[in-house]
């Protein structure tokens, strides 16, 4: 499996980019870790490149928000980026909110698995459940 | 006319600087008060001296900080530049300066240096008449260094490596190198006409399980890069790390070393000196936990025997903190060295060995680079991951050094990357910590080892 993962905008807190990097491969992903202060265009292109199945978008300050209102209309312009698993983990907003406010809002952005403040194992434990669950339902047809 | 003298006119013809006159500006030099050199200072030796944080947006705000500073007894007081000068974008400081002064609402993180220009600073500078530490971040800072000796600030932090790799993504690396070459030239060219200029490199780096053969190395090469351009009086700097024991080695072998290798490019003469932060890393809300923490800061810089203690305050963890509490923590600061007597020799020969050879096999593989300049050197060496610093953001970086807490609060190099950590070391390292753990459990480790003081 290959992940894409950055933190998104002007953002420059690398700590939790590193400590994502570290727990994807000891969980057996191939990461492509494009690091701090990276732009959407940037996460799609790579996602091209690299053939990636996961995109895993991080923020710290919260900008993410203002940057994921834009996430489905520039996937649409991508080829091949219709299986791809789209998360978001971090801190999502300016200020202060909760996830269930925040979660919802943010699935309408475009992304199959929202994390908001929740700790990174219980976010790559998600993850794992999603592909196994889109395994299935692929076995299935 | 020199090169040098070229470049320097073409820098200070800058539309944001009103008419930079160099003899009057040389002039000023020669002639300024010695207590405005902090290297006048350090020569006295009298006691460590206490150097806060702090920059405003504008002159009124940063007097009045000052004012605050000099009541609470302050020893060099700082000069803190913000974000957008620091990334030469002078035009938007302007405007948000300009926002500042109208509406009383801070809109920049620290003092526009550039925008005020040095006829403004200078009669602040020599008002108080303290020795000015110059805090930036700045990868291209050859105007704002000019400006801030023009306006009497004798102290420039800062270096290529230092300011570049805990701060940005990607600025060239080679560029900062040319870059801060002006600046070392610019300030052992001024050194000559008083007291010399003192350089002061950013050993804290990214305060984030940073191991200390890493700053070392650093620190050493940044030392290096100014004394061979004339600097002759240079401070050498690490943050608290977390066990007092690795504190008190890392500066007693910092010390050995700088000396070892400032002697080796004949360069004897330069006065090196030694700076302690007080803890960098994630700060505790409770306010009053923040002040313990920084009480302790204070007893192991003593242990260490540092030149020189820079602060932080109570309010770390919540923002940019009120003048009323950064005064605080500078007379309290003041308080613990005063009464702090009789401390203990302590040394650790063992870790000392350690440390020292790790250093050194480091240096020694800068030295054998083929390139031609130690710049070259060095900038080879971060590209190819002889030298790798843990959470750097920077794309240079090679992120392939893993770190974590021994049982003891140390700082090991459990994955050296491409880092040349002699065998030895390496399993001394390794053989401190539980390594029998999955991945998980110690990615959890060290998020915890990160935040320990919070």
């Amino acid at each position: 499996m290959k992940v894409v993962t950055g933190v998104v905008g002007n953002d420059i807190h690398v700590v939790a980019n590193r400590l994502i990097e570290l727990s994807l491969n000891a969980r057996g992903y191939e990461v492509f870790n494009l690091g701090v202060n990276t732009y959407l265009e940037e996460f799609f292109d790579a996602a091209v490149e690299t053939g990636a199945d996961v995109l895993m978008i991080s923020s710290l300050n919260g900008e993410a928000e203002g940057w994921s209102r834009e996430v489905k209309l520039l996937k649409a312009k991508y080829k091949n980026l219709d299986d791809i698993i789209m998360m978001i983990g971090g801190n999502l907003v300016v200020g202060t909110g909760s996830a269930e406010d925040i979660v919802p809002k943010y699935k309408n952005y475009g992304f199959d698995i929202v994390c908001h403040q929740v700790d990174l194992n219980t976010g790559l434990d998600m993850l794992e459940e999603l592909i196994k669950e889109r395994a299935i339902e692929v076995s299935n047809k | 006319m020199s090169l040098l003298q070229e470049e320097r006119e073409i820098i200070l013809s800058n539309e944001y600087v009103d008419t930079f006159d160099f003899a009057e500006v040389a002039e000023f030099v020669k002639n300024a008060s010695k207590d405005l050199f902090i290297s006048h200072h350090f020569k006295k030796k009298n006691k460590m001296l206490v150097q806060p944080r702090g920059g405003f947006p504008t002159y009124k705000k940063q007097f009045a900080l000052y004012e605050f500073f000099v009541d609470a007894n302050v020893d060099v007081l700082p000069l803190t530049i913000d974000s957008n000068t620091r990334l030469n974008d002078y035009a938007t400081s302007k405007k948000m300066l300009r926002l500042s002064e109208e509406n009383d609402v801070d809109m920049l993180n620290g003092y526009p240096l550039v925008n005020h220009g040095y006829r403004t600073t200078r009669k602040m500078i020599t008002n108080f008449n303290k020795p000015v530490s110059l805090r930036h971040g700045t990868p291209d800072a050859r105007l704002l260094i000019e400006t801030a000796i023009a306006s009497g600030i004798f102290e420039i932090e800062g270096g290529p490596i230092t300011y570049l790799l805990p701060y940005s993504k990607n600025f060239p690396l080679d560029k900062a190198f040319l870059y801060w070459k002006y600046v070392e030239r610019v300030c052992a060219n001024y050194s000559k006409l008083n007291e010399p200029i003192n350089r002061e490199s950013f050993g804290p780096l990214t305060a984030t399980l940073v191991p200390p053969a890493i700053t070392i190395v650093i620190q050493l090469l940044e030392m290096l890069l100014s004394l061979e351009e004339g600097v002759k009086s240079f401070s050498v700097s690490f943050a608290q790390q977390g066990s007092m024991n690795q504190d008190i080695v890392t500066g007693a072998v910092l010390k050995k070393l700088a000396k070892y290798y400032a002697a080796q490019i004949n360069c004897s003469d330069a006065s090196i000196h030694l700076v302690y932060h007080q803890w960098m890393g994630a700060f505790p809300m409770n306010k009053d936990y923040a002040e313990q923490l920084i009480n302790m800061s204070t007893v192991i810089a003593s242990m260490v025997g540092a030149d020189k203690i820079i602060t932080k305050t109570r309010e770390e963890a919540s923002g940019i903190p009120t003048k009323e509490a950064n005064a605080k923590t500078v007379s309290n600061t003041q308080y613990t060295l005063g009464i702090l007597n009789g401390l203990p020799n302590v040394v650790d020969e063992e870790e000392e060995e350690m440390l020292t050879l790790q250093v050194k096999a480091i240096m020694e593989a800068v030295f054998n680079d083929p390139a031609d300049t130690l710049w070259r050197k060095v900038f080879n060496c971060i590209k190819n991951g002889i030298i790798d610093v843990p959470f750097s953001p920077h794309i240079i970086n090679h992120n392939n050094m893993i770190t974590i807490r021994d049982a003891k609060k140390n700082i090991r190099i459990i994955k050296r990357g491409n880092v040349p950590i002699p065998d030895r070391c390496y399993a001394y390292d390794k053989a401190q910590c539980d390594l029998t753990k999955d991945t998980t459990s110690i990615v959890n480790d060290i998020i915890h080892d990160i935040g320990i003081m919070q």
